[in-house]
């Protein structure tokens, strides 16, 4: 008996170490996938990660993603022999692959729907049987190879003939497609937080009263002679030949967005018609510049007018050939001339190049696909499918065809299109195999391109160090200048003179600091730099970053309060009332059923439905939430999306709706979990439902309470799927003084930072906001846990004590 | 007493005035909670011109050729497949809920069942890391997924489902009033080995909870949006939610075929949800009461 005993226990004692084996897969998960990824966040919010990497980005082959994306013949336009150590007719060859690559993606020459359509359409007196026959083996092969010069001078001479205008118009409306979607949607476009690139230059501005004034004055006719002087030095000072070479040097980080300078050229722009007199275009501004000018003004008065044309959705369609231009043919041409008299489109700057299309003289002559448009339509023209589609197709193959890259390397022999994949997706074996054809596989290496990055480098230093000099021995003899003035003039030439020595030193100990490579722009090593609280630091001394990140917050933590309120009281009200024996609901099961029901639904269908619901168009057709409103004696509705608050509303709506059922169950069952009893002597006591309610079931409800609310708390400031997928083009709030989107919330703007498209990639940012996210979710959970418990405790001490006295 | 009868009676009175408001506000945010669904689902049988002539609240006479119609239309978009959608994220959710459930009752069985030295602590851990908002560690988890060559595959959605905090805790929560310790003893003492108790004795006995549990975790699964948005990039490997979210990025918007899209997404979910709603509706509130 007691040997047995003795085994049993022996036995359970063995068990106990069965405990870890239970739970290890539990804990080891749980640190490879949650423990060790939250520890490198941290850790890389001390990293400088500015530029990521090809490694953090999953490249394997870092010099692929170099001959990809890096452009050498930019960087070394003077010596490049010299410098890269091969001609530069060889290194062309790379960029002309990708070009060509490039536009096989554009144009896609092989699009199975198009080529399918030339074969249909047939052979004719220009195009012989043999071509369509070229073509449908290229379909087969996925290879434009095969295309003999016969086959494809067949083509283009088709093409020339091809005078169909419908061709022209829907060439046309291509572009015309393309650019309007770029400024509808500037989601889409790289530049998407070049609002926050960098932070004002000018300190003599910011020091100004009111910045934020002096930048809205800036749109008044009459500047004071202070502002005129300060526009005059940024103007000498950026020295910039024509504004889009300055608006490049914005996009690259070397001019200040915010310099009043680029507000006032913005502004300038952004008149209704940046066509001049004689009818031809502000030449040296392109379509992207001003859409990514009106992006910084935040205007938005062209994308709001964009999107809300009546052919808006279709211009893709009339522009693939999917829908007919015959159909709806009045509203196209009224927006067609809408978006042209805006100035967003020139369409007389889209011109129709003899090469490009062979028009009647006169046609040609107007220049101006509006008045070929007006033609089509006057005419009456009644497209056949087939026969469009096959003509658009043709332009595009023959487009192709002609590509400068393409041709060149044809040219040489080398048969480029066995090294293309035309199904969009690029092939590194394919291109290696290139890389080995022409020769530079052993060249351009990885470490070849490290060795350019470092002379480069060097040479940024040395110059860097020589300005230095030279301003440092300067700047005596400037600031002595300016002393002797006797008073404080910041207009005067020699304040400007000693500002442009002192930002000059500046410029160039940054650049003895972090010399520029070669590499930034696409860097592909990883190299961990540790900066410390670097990144920290800049999130809250830059006052442009500290903005947009408490601008984050700001919006997260809003709309989690503005959804939660009327939640919470909701779902005290329904679950008061579920409970409430007196009132003896039925059908209870259903409601409550009902009630959960958006709570499992995926809230990016939530989101898009509320997204088409509560869009807006401007004329014609009314949209879901337009007709609602109408019917309700608003004429044209109600643009929510134009509105900030309108758009956060709508949030926190969806929020509200999708979460109050199931804080309502949560809340019931709570209730019910409450004792009869309680309840039961309360009646006898003679307590109302009121009191019953507020003495009996609340204080009982609070840990319930305090449950919901840590959990929506955490959940709230992770809310990301419904902000993200609402609305692609949020209305711009002022925030500080600092734009931010209105319903961009903490993990879009993290998303946005690591993972979104601009060029440089702010991985430690993105980590250290990432941080702050972790210590104020845990910070408030823990504050919202002593608030609520506190009470309990306290009484329960005092409880305690009066126990102890007695 | 005679002068409590008239009382009685206009209180009753006064409870049948309040109990229709109380009707009329239920059943308001009652029809609040489906109409958006209805709306989908009307609106998807119907084509682009007449939802733009009014908003349609009945189904269209013709409404199985339109649905075949806006079907088709769908169906030809690149950017949205149907059918890759669903299989990705069926894969994703099948796949991460029965890691989910098993290891998590595995786990919850170890720290309830075994008095082994730490678990008190483990335990406290592991409620401590529910309150992590699981978002914070995605520049980590993105970079350590890249090194690894995991983008665009399926484990790294997949393989974390093996440690849920908050499951093992509901289920623990679960165990500690279900389960005896006789039972396992009693199958001790029958020669049957642990991992035997766990899986063919004692996992049977969890069944109701795992299966709240399993609901809860699929549902989180097939809905999740925010690591797939950032791991999953080419059209092929994406799951349904990324593929609504490009319902509406394209150019050409056919409302018929939105309509279509947002039902079709939201379908499967419904219908199971109709199946299940007791059991989820009971987790739910099994969750915030147990707390």
């Amino acid at each position: 008996m007691a040997r047995a005993n003795n085994n049993g226990k022996h036995k359970g004692m063995s068990y106990t170490r069965y405990g870890y084996i239970f739970i290890a897969p539990f804990v080891i998960a749980y640190c490879i996938f949650s423990l060790y990824p939250l520890l490198t966040t941290f850790w890389y919010s001390t990293a400088n990660m500015q530029s990521t990497t090809a490694a953090f980005w999953g490249f394997k082959n870092y010099e692929v993603y170099y001959d990809r994306y890096l452009d050498l013949t930019q960087y070394y336009s003077d010596n490049f022999e010299q410098e890269v150590g091969i001609k530069k007719a060889e290194y062309v060859k790379i960029r002309n692959f990708f070009s060509a690559l490039e536009k096989a993606d554009q144009y896609d020459p092989l699009n199975e729907a198009g080529v399918n359509a030339i074969i249909q359409n047939g052979a004719n007196a220009l195009i012989s049987q043999s071509t369509i026959d070229e073509l449908q083996q290229a379909l087969n092969n996925q290879d434009m190879g095969c295309l003999s010069d016969k086959g494809a001078s067949e083509l283009k001479a088709w093409r020339d003939q091809y005078s169909d205008i419908s061709l022209i118009i829907s060439s046309k409306v291509a572009t015309v497609a393309t650019t309007v979607t770029n400024i509808a949607n500037p989601e889409t476009s790289d530049d998407e937080e070049a609002e926050e690139t960098e932070a004002v230059t000018a300190e003599t501005i910011i020091n100004a009263d009111s910045y934020d004034e002096f930048v809205a004055s800036l749109t008044s006719e009459e500047l004071t002679t202070e502002q005129q002087a300060l526009i005059n030095y940024l103007a000498s000072k950026t020295s910039y030949a024509t504004l889009t070479e300055y608006f490049n040097a914005v996009k690259n980080g070397e001019a200040a967005v915010e310099d009043p300078l680029f507000f006032y050229i913005c502004t300038n722009l952004n008149k209704p018609n940046a066509v001049k007199a004689d009818g031809t275009a502000v030449e040296p501004i392109s379509v992207p510049f001003i859409r990514t000018a009106e992006e910084y003004l935040a205007a938005n008065v062209w994308a709001d007018m964009i999107t809300s044309l009546n052919s808006y959705e279709k211009l893709s369609g009339y522009a693939d050939g999917s829908i007919g231009l015959h159909e709806d043919e009045e509203t196209l041409y009224a927006d067609l001339e809408a978006l042209h008299n805006a100035g967003i489109i020139n369409i007389v700057q889209l011109k129709i190049n003899g090469s490009d299309v062979s028009v009647s003289t006169d046609q040609k002559s107007e220049v101006n696909a509006l008045t070929i448009y007006r033609t089509f339509i006057d005419t009456a023209y009644e497209a056949n499918e087939v026969e469009l589609n096959s003509a658009v197709q043709i332009a595009k193959i023959t487009t192709y065809c002609e590509d400068q890259g393409r041709t060149l390397l044809v040219a040489l022999g080398i048969p480029v299109d066995k090294y293309i994949s035309y199904n969009g997706k690029f092939d590194v074996d394919k291109y290696l195999q290139f890389k080995q054809e022409i020769g530079l596989k052993d060249f351009l290496t990885y470490d070849k391109y490290k060795e350019l990055d470092q002379a480069r480098k060097d040479a940024n230093v040395a110059a860097a160090q020589k300005k230095l000099e030279e301003a440092e021995a300067a700047l005596p003899a400037a600031q002595a200048a300016y002393d002797a003035l006797g008073k404080e003039d910041l207009t005067s030439k020699e304040y400007n003179a000693l500002r442009k020595l002192e930002l000059q030193i500046t410029k160039a100990e940054t650049t003895i600091k972090q010399p520029a490579g070669i590499l930034e722009k696409v860097d592909a090593r990883y190299v961990y730099i540790f900066n410390g609280i670097t990144n920290y630091a800049e999130i809250f001394a830059n006052k442009t970053r500290f903005n947009t990140v408490a601008g984050a917050f700001w919006n997260t933590a809003l709309m989690w309060i503005i959804g939660f309120i009327p939640q919470i009281l909701l779902a005290l009200l329904l679950s008061a009332w579920f409970t409430d024996t007196k009132l003896h609901l039925k059908g209870l099961s259903v409601m409550k059923a009902l009630m959960y029901l958006p709570n499992v639904i995926t809230a990016v269908t939530i989101a898009i439905f509320f997204r088409r619901l509560f869009s807006y168009s401007s004329g014609g057709t009314l949209t879901a939430s337009q007709q609602i409103l109408h019917a309700l004696g608003m004429e044209q509705g109600y643009n929510f999306f134009a509105s900030a608050w309108a758009t956060r509303l709508i949030v926190c709506f969806i929020n509200f709706w999708m979460w109050y059922g199931n804080t309502m169950i949560v809340l019931i069952a709570g209730i019910t979990s409450i004792s009869e009893s309680l309840y039961e002597s309360a009646q006898i006591d003679g307590a109302n439902s009121f009191q019953t309610y507020t003495k009996i079931t609340m204080p009982l409800l609070r840990p319930i309470i305090l449950y919901t609310l840590v959990t929506s708390l955490i959940g709230g400031l992770q809310m990301y799927d419904i902000p993200q997928n609402i609305n692609v083009n949020p209305a711009l709030v002022n925030f500080n003084g600092t734009m931010i989107k209105s319903i961009r919330t903490i993990l879009i703007y993290i998303n946005n930072q690591a993972f979104g498209k601009q060029d440089v990639k702010q991985v430690g940012i993105a980590a250290a906001t990432s941080v702050l996210l972790f210590v104020v979710t845990s910070v408030l959970s823990i504050l919202i846990f002593y608030i609520m418990r506190d009470k309990d405790a306290a009484k329960a001490r005092k409880a305690l004590k009066k126990g102890g006295t007695r | 007493m005679s002068a409590n009868e008239p009382k009685l009676k206009s209180k009753s009175a006064s409870i049948r005035a309040y109990s229709i408001l109380v009707y009329v506000v239920v059943i308001f945010f009652s029809i609040l909670a489906i109409i958006p669904f209805w709306f989908m689902f009307m609106n998807a049988t119907w084509d682009t011109i007449s939802i733009q002539r009014g908003i349609k609240l009945w189904p269209n006479p013709n409404a199985f050729k339109q649905l075949a119609i806006n079907w088709n239309n769908l169906k030809e978009r690149s950017t949205f497949s149907f059918a890759v959608g669903f299989k990705n994220s069926f894969i994703i959710s099948i796949s991460s809920t029965a890691l989910t459930v098993y290891f998590s009752a595995l786990t919850a069985y170890g720290l309830t069942v075994y008095n082994f030295k730490g678990r008190k602590t483990i335990f406290a851990l592991i409620v401590g890391v529910m309150m992590v908002p699981t978002a914070v560690n995605i520049t980590g988890f993105y970079r350590m997924m890249s090194s690894m060559g995991l983008l665009g595959s399926k484990w790294p959605l997949i393989l974390p489902a093996i440690a849920a905090p908050s499951t093992v805790f509901f289920i623990k929560q679960y165990l500690e009033t279900s389960l005896s310790m006789e039972i396992v003893e009693a199958s001790r003492i029958d020669g049957a080995g642990e991992f035997y108790t766990f899986n063919r004795i004692c996992l049977p006995i969890m069944i109701p909870s795992l299966a709240t549990q399993g609901i809860f975790s699929f549902l989180g699964s097939w809905n999740n949006f925010f690591a797939p948005s950032i791991l999953l990039s080419k059209n092929e490997d994406k799951t349904l939610p990324l593929m609504v979210a490009q319902l509406y990025g394209d150019r050409y918007t056919d409302y018929g075929m939105i309509y279509m899209g947002l039902s079709a997404s939201v379908l499967p979910i419904v219908v199971v949800y109709a199946f299940l709603q007791r059991y989820i509706i009971s987790g739910v509130a099994a969750g915030g009461v147990k707390e």
